[in-house]
């Protein structure tokens, strides 16, 4: 094994066999030396929550993963590689010719000019601001930061029994990382934040919004849904709904039309909600 | 009671039923563990094994174990350096079959051996002319990595991976898994062609000797090219099995049928390989020792229909179905012929161990039989009950097939 040790002599089959053996394992130990200091790197970096989305999206399924130029009508079928992140995109910037951030949204004054109130399959999903895959929606105010609520889908789902938990007040969030929480008895939802920045104040249901974020002079938001695309999104959520409430031994069956109810759980208190939750507010 | 712990998305059997279906797994793995303390503590002589037949069931399963788990490297060759992204689908069951079938036959080893104290022997004085001392390293190595390739798989439990420690490791882990995918290949390429080439040296039993290129046999090649057949074949069957048994679909169906394209296309070279093996050996090498190749074929229950079952029936008939029939045979097909490819690999390494040990070699030899004692069968049966609780737990807890969410909402894709 080793010059020292009984039965080893300068051969060269000897000496190539344990240089083959040491290098092999070098080389194992090296891997997981590096993985091992990278995630001390990470832990003391902010980046868990990055790496969170990041390791949460790849198992979330494909279905829940079309590309939002599938909803326009561009694409016929594709699937996001990308983590909804469409500011660094390149197919995203291509086909939308547009390399800058969007131009930010009108101020409520001018809301005016927008649909508001906009039924999607009954749900409310006002034009004046723009939605987060997660449920959340996103608008600008006159002051401009941003204000962070739930959108229709997602209130209706997660129900009147469930009570939210509020970062506090300058906690910094990132695209994609934790938002908030909602608690629902044993299990706890999280909520994806729609944007990056600092928390200036927390809501609630009362006050139409849950949270109100600085995000400094800068603030893209190419990555979120708007105009035409909500409506298709909504339409894939609602069968993924259905595919996900219907039993197993149903199969899937073809839903009859209607609107969904107002209060999800309090209204089918039979089905799997933590599971079901997760889906819908992407936490696998 | 365990949802918590089941990843979101999939359904998987009630407590009740679980509980139910490990308890008589449990139960053989306690007397197999009594039959392991029996050798260990009383020595080999609670076996069947004597000189003549000092490579007996262990061994057998050693070799059959490390042959099936080559589904593990070959899976995360393709998938890490080939880049063959379908196959991503069944990676992390490949892990984890992998890493059963090597732990497992490191288990059996160390019974096997009698003195687990002084196992460090063999890497502090390796006699690097044996073939088994490479085997020794290679396997060594080889479980450290998929340990830890497994890893990842564990650590992305629902809720370990709340942990932030576990969630990062995991993710870095990750990204150097090609690294481990290439040592792992590398290492089973030695061991398989090194447990094969073990048989190919043996000078004094011409049934198993062969010759080859410098200093490896043709077993050396054979071995290699018939562990990476079959493990995409036992990768097939497993999954199915598992499909079957949880009533989920797991993959999509041309997953299936790329792992049997994979396999057939391996088993026909192999098959040809073996052929010229087999004719060499019968009109060469056996002749060359001054005997008649079939002369050892006489002897019952090991006669001809031996090699003829495990050529053609378990080796060309398979290789056609699979080669020919991957994209337009019903997926029942491929599932038989995936289980003949996993009975030829069985039997491949029987032949290799019992049969050559069994017949005479030389003129006052006997033909011998060898029947395992029950705590040899036992020890067998703990390997078996050991990697079935362990798959059940994985399956049950963690995310080995990432379609099955997939294939739930979108059943339009299978």
């Amino acid at each position: 094994m080793l010059p020292w040790v009984y039965g080893f002599t300068w051969e060269t089959g000897n000496v190539l066999f344990l240089t083959i053996f040491y290098v092999v394992s070098g080389v194992i130990l090296a891997a997981c030396g590096i993985a091992a200091r990278r995630a001390l790197r990470d832990l003391k970096s902010t980046r868990i929550d990055e790496i969170k989305w990041h390791v949460d999206f790849e198992d979330i399924p494909s279905f829940a993963k079309t590309c939002r130029h599938v909803f326009t009508g561009e694409l016929s079928n594709r699937v996001c590689h990308n983590g909804f992140d469409c500011r660094t995109c390149k197919l995203h910037a291509d086909l939308t010719e547009v390399s800058r951030p969007t131009a930010p949204l009108d101020p409520p004054h001018s809301r005016s000019t927008h649909k508001i109130g906009t039924s999607v399959f009954g749900l409310r999903m006002p034009a004046d601001r723009l939605y987060h895959r997660g449920h959340t929606w996103v608008r600008r105010e006159s002051d401009g930061k941003l204000t962070v609520g739930l959108d229709d889908f997602g209130e209706r789902m997660i129900g009147r029994a469930s009570t939210p938990e509020f970062p506090s007040v300058g906690t910094k969030l990132v695209t994609n990382g934790t938002g908030w929480f909602f608690r629902r008895g044993e299990s706890r939802i999280r909520i994806l934040s729609p944007v990056e920045g600092k928390v200036v104040a927390v809501g609630g249901r009362g006050n139409g919004f849950y949270l109100r974020v600085d995000t400094g002079n800068d603030c893209d938001l190419r990555h979120l849904l708007k105009g035409v695309e909500i409506q298709p999104w909504i339409m894939t959520e609602l069968e993924r709904l259905e595919i996900a409430l219907s039993t197993e031994e149903a199969g899937v069956s073809l839903a009859d039309g209607g609107e969904l109810v107002e209060d999800m759980p309090a209204n089918y208190p039979g089905a799997d909600w933590d599971s079901l939750l997760g889906e819908v507010f992407l936490e696998p | 009671m365990d949802s918590h712990l089941v990843a979101r998305g999939v359904k998987r059997a009630s407590p009740g039923r679980f509980v139910m279906w490990i308890i008589p797994w449990t139960l053989i793995l306690a007397i197999g563990l009594y039959a392991t303390y029996l050798c260990l503590s009383r020595g080999l002589n609670q076996t069947n094994m004597d000189n003549r037949f000092a490579f007996g069931l262990w061994i057998f399963l050693d070799l059959s174990v490390i042959a099936l788990g080559a589904g593990a490297f070959f899976t995360g060759f393709l998938v890490y350096i080939l880049k063959r992204d379908e196959l991503r689908a069944v990676i992390n069951s490949a892990v984890v079959l992998g890493f059963i079938c090597y732990s497992g036959a490191v288990l059996v080893l160390m019974v096997d051996v009698g003195q687990p104290l002084r196992a460090w022997f063999t890497f502090w004085h390796p006699n690097v002319h044996s073939m088994l001392t490479e085997v020794t390293f290679c396997i060594t190595c080889y479980l450290t990595v998929l340990a830890i390739e497994y890893a990842p798989v564990v650590l992305k439990n629902r809720k370990l991976k709340e942990i932030p420690g576990f969630l990062v490791f995991e993710f870095e882990l990750h990204k150097v898994m090609p690294i481990l995918a290439g040592v792992g290949t590398f290492l089973s390429f030695f061991h398989q062609g090194s447990l094969g080439g073990l048989y190919g040296v043996l000078q004094g039993r011409p049934f198993a000797f062969r010759e080859g290129i410098a200093i490896w046999p043709s077993t050396f090649f054979l071995f290699i090219i018939s562990a990476a057949a079959a493990g995409p074949s036992f990768i097939l069957l497993s999954t199915w099995m598992v499909s079957r048994l949880s009533r989920k679909k797991l993959v999509s169906e041309n997953v299936y049928r790329l792992l049997a394209k994979i396999s057939g296309a391996l088993l026909t070279v192999y098959v040809f390989l073996k052929s010229i093996d087999t004719l060499t050996w019968l009109n060469r090498t056996a002749p060359g020792f001054g005997l008649s190749g079939m002369s050892f074929f006489l002897w019952a229950p090991f006669n001809v229909w031996i090699l003829f079952v495990e050529i053609i029936v378990f080796g060309l008939i398979p290789a056609m179905l699979m080669l020919v029939g991957s994209g337009k045979l019903r997926l029942g097909w491929l599932v038989l012929s995936s289980s003949l490819v996993c009975c030829g690999i069985l039997l491949n390494r029987f032949v290799m161990t019992i049969q050559t040990l069994a017949l005479p070699t030389l003129a006052f030899d006997k033909f011998m039989l060898y029947t395992p004692s029950w705590q040899e069968v036992a020890t067998f049966l703990f390997v078996v009950a050991y990697g079935t609780i362990i798959y059940s737990l994985s399956f049950r807890y963690l995310r080995l097939f990432p379609q099955e969410t997939d294939l739930k909402q979108n059943p339009r894709r299978s």
